[in-house]
């Protein structure tokens, strides 16, 4: 998969300041030569380069997106979807070939939080970016946040809830130009979010990160031996080049089954066409987490 | 009928803004030749500075003069004692004359004053041009509207000028909209607008810094751009500018300045969303606000307002260096963060450019900075991703609120450290 853009040396936003950031252990790591700072990363030869908390910061960043969008995919429940709160701690080390090894904890949030609601997950993860190669091979462990029980119940009312839905659908836009999700339509978007989490997952790098903008089409929509088929394109947003990629998805999905995804997203537009095909199921060939 | 009249016979005094209060418009019955010579006569006398609309000609034609107010007492007396028959068509043209203009707003806002103004939905560009004329129609001393330039597919770029007077004071200066996706920050602008001439001789810190200071607001930097995600592609972010060889269209307005142009930081591929364009100040949206700073030559303090992300920044973005005024820079951002939070407990991170979101050349307050314009800070507005450009509409007002409470916080630091 060819770099897009330029890589920025570090990514800072999303989400508030992490309560505490230990960077003793990576002050030794930092001293041989830790960072993997791209072309550009401090402008002119002369200049010098970002600062290494600053880069570490960053990398322990992505490393949290990309360990979130990998849980929230083998979860496979868009009732219990998370988002990321804050980084706690976190060491990063690269090898020669510049590939990112993180090793961290950070803390989640519940994606539909309610109003008053303050539940706040804790995860600890290994993530190994290879390089600005897309695959990051995510170990992940994260604390319960909401009950099995409860889980399963709204994962399942989810589930009928589509099922009922009439096809073929005749929505465009989710959410619309102004924002607004209707309510009986919330569900479409919380499942789109969970397949479109197996492809942020994939597709996120050292340098690269993804948001859900908007589902802009949902093309096909039945039910086969039960489980909901739901064919769609997503824009997703990439925050370090600002482009937005239209991705078509296929999903299949069952309460309580392995979600699978089939997806193919439009690559930049330049005159000679690219396109990246990935195919994927939750059996993916990465280390099982327990949850 | 009575409306194309009207406007075709008073365009060029409304355009000299002559006051048509009192002024009254009678329709004669002349019932015979007599009575047609009679009103002639009145034709004749000019201190009575009659304005025939409907001139005589043959009886039973209706004439129509337009009675300025000191002269409509003598000239019914005069009808009435020739027994000459009339109506009173019009009772005050100034009044229908203000009420077509209402209606004219009202047509391209859908509200008749900025206090039935939504807020709390997006608007189109129309709209928010009527917003603005209405505002200055409602505290023609405060507010005025500037025409800095027209955009690349020609329409009018404008900028709301907010002054108690003075000649030539030292200025904020406060951006929206300059990417079009980014619609809180155009709705906030709106409202910012509105909360300044509501909190001038209300709320002390605001009335102190424009009685010294003025304000200038752009709230749609980006008016091609922005036209373009309401009609087509609700994600547009650069300009509509066409690109000499290229099938791609726009160039990204926060890479096109004369900052670090050209360094890492912006593409010079047409076809991505970061374009830095042809050259410095390609962009016509762009150079209009050069030329206008550079002309002013008294902005103190420059504000571009972006989402998303929950940031607040200041230079540099194009280069690692640490910009001379950081420490400052850092304690006011700091201040203003404070500020923002206390509202909802909404959290930004704050820092520079390069080191709290990514390498940006080319970008806007970079060349503020440049200017010498000490004061200059790119917000990132709400969300942190969950919606991201596609904000619900329902958040426009509290994000503009507590926005505007960190703006409130800068303006006044600049206010009390005058350089």
């Amino acid at each position: 998969m060819p770099p897009r853009g330029q890589p920025p040396p570090a990514s800072g936003p999303g989400g508030p300041r992490p309560a505490v950031l230990l960077l003793a252990p990576l002050l030794l790591l930092a001293l041989q030569g830790v960072a993997a700072a791209p072309a550009g990363a401090g402008g002119t030869e002369d200049s010098p380069g970002l600062q290494d908390a600053e880069l570490q910061r960053g990398l322990l960043q992505q490393a949290a997106r990309a360990a979130l969008h990998f849980f929230n995919f083998r979860a496979g429940s868009p009732s219990a979807l998370r988002v990321l709160a804050a980084v706690l701690e976190g060491r990063a080390t690269v090898n020669p070939k510049k590939e990112c090894q993180v090793d961290l904890v950070f803390t989640t949030d519940h994606y539909n939080r309610e109003d008053g609601e303050e539940r706040l997950g804790k995860c600890s993860a290994r993530v190994f970016f290879r390089n600005q190669k897309p695959r990051p091979a995510v170990n992940v462990t994260c604390t319960r946040l909401i009950e099995k029980n409860k889980r399963q119940q709204e994962d399942y009312l989810l589930y009928t809830h589509m099922k009922q839905l009439k096809t073929p659908l005749d929505v465009v836009s989710i959410p619309d130009s102004h924002g607004h999700i209707d309510p009986s339509l919330r569900p479409i978007w919380d499942l789109a979010f969970l397949g479109s989490s197996y492809v942020m997952w994939e597709k996120t790098t050292q340098f690269l990160h993804y948001y859900m903008a908007q589902i802009s089409s949902v093309n096909q929509w039945k039910t086969n031996d039960d489980a909901v088929d739901f064919d769609y394109t997503v824009l997703l947003h990439e925050f370090s080049t600002q482009e937005i990629i239209p991705c078509r998805i296929h999903l299949v999905w069952y309460p309580g089954k392995p979600l699978k995804v089939k997806y193919h997203c439009q690559e930049l537009q330049t005159p000679e066409e690219a396109s990246g095909t990935e195919e994927g199921s939750a059996v993916a060939p990465t280390e099982l987490n327990n949850f | 009928m009575r409306r194309v009249l009207i406007f075709s016979v008073l365009l060029g005094a409304v355009l000299g803004k002559e006051d048509f209060t009192g002024h009254q418009v009678l329709r004669i019955s002349a019932t015979d030749e007599a009575q047609v010579q009679k009103v002639k006569e009145l034709e004749d006398l000019e201190h009575l500075q009659l304005d025939f609309w409907r001139g005589p000609a043959q009886p039973g034609f209706p004439i129509d003069i337009r009675v300025p107010f000191p002269s409509t007492q003598a000239v019914k007396i005069f009808l009435e004692a020739h027994g000459i028959g009339y109506t009173t068509m019009i009772e005050d043209v100034q009044a229908l004359l203000d009420e077509e203009q209402e209606q004219m707003f009202a047509f391209r806002t859908g509200a008749r004053s900025t206090d039935t103004f939504n807020y709390a939905t997006y608007h189109t560009l129309e709209e928010i041009y009527g917003f603005m004329d209405i505002l200055v129609a409602e505290h023609p001393q405060l507010v005025s509207k500037l025409q800095i330039g027209n955009s690349y597919e020609g329409r009018p770029i404008y900028v709301l000028k907010f002054s108690t007077g003075g000649n030539s004071r030292p200025a904020i200066w406060i951006d929206t909209g300059i990417h079009s996706r980014e619609w809180v920050t155009q709705a906030s602008g709106v409202w910012f607008a509105k909360r300044i001439t509501q909190d001038y001789g209300q709320d002390s810190t605001l009335t102190a810094i424009l009685d010294s200071m003025d304000i200038f607001l752009e709230i749609v930097t980006n008016p091609d751009g922005f036209a373009f995600t309401h009609n087509k592609n609700r994600m547009w972010r650069k300009t509509r500018s066409l690109t000499e060889g290229s099938s791609c269209v726009g160039a990204d307005p926060n890479r096109n300045w004369d900052a670090g142009f050209g360094m890492p930081g912006a593409s010079s591929n047409p076809c991505t969303e970061t374009y830095r364009g042809k050259f410095a100040n390609s962009e016509v949206e762009v150079k209009s606000i050069v030329d206008f700073v550079k002309n002013h030559g008294n902005i103190k303090a420059f504000i571009s307002i972006h989402s998303y992300s929950q940031l607040l920044l200041y230079p540099y973005g194009y280069k690692a260096e640490v910009a001379p005024d950081q420490a400052e820079l850092d304690q006011v951002a700091k201040s203003a963060v404070t500020a923002l939070s206390s509202l909802y407990g909404t959290k930004f991170q704050y820092g520079s450019i390069i080191k709290t979101i990514y390498q940006a050349s080319g970008n806007t307050i970079d060349w503020s900075y440049s200017q010498g314009i000490k004061y200059s800070f790119t917000f990132e507005l709400r969300d942190t991703g969950r919606y991201g450009f596609l904000l619900p509409a329902s958040q426009i007002v509290p994000t503009a609120h507590e926005t505007w409470l960190a703006l409130r916080a800068i303006m006044q630091h600049t206010l009390n450290h005058p350089y």
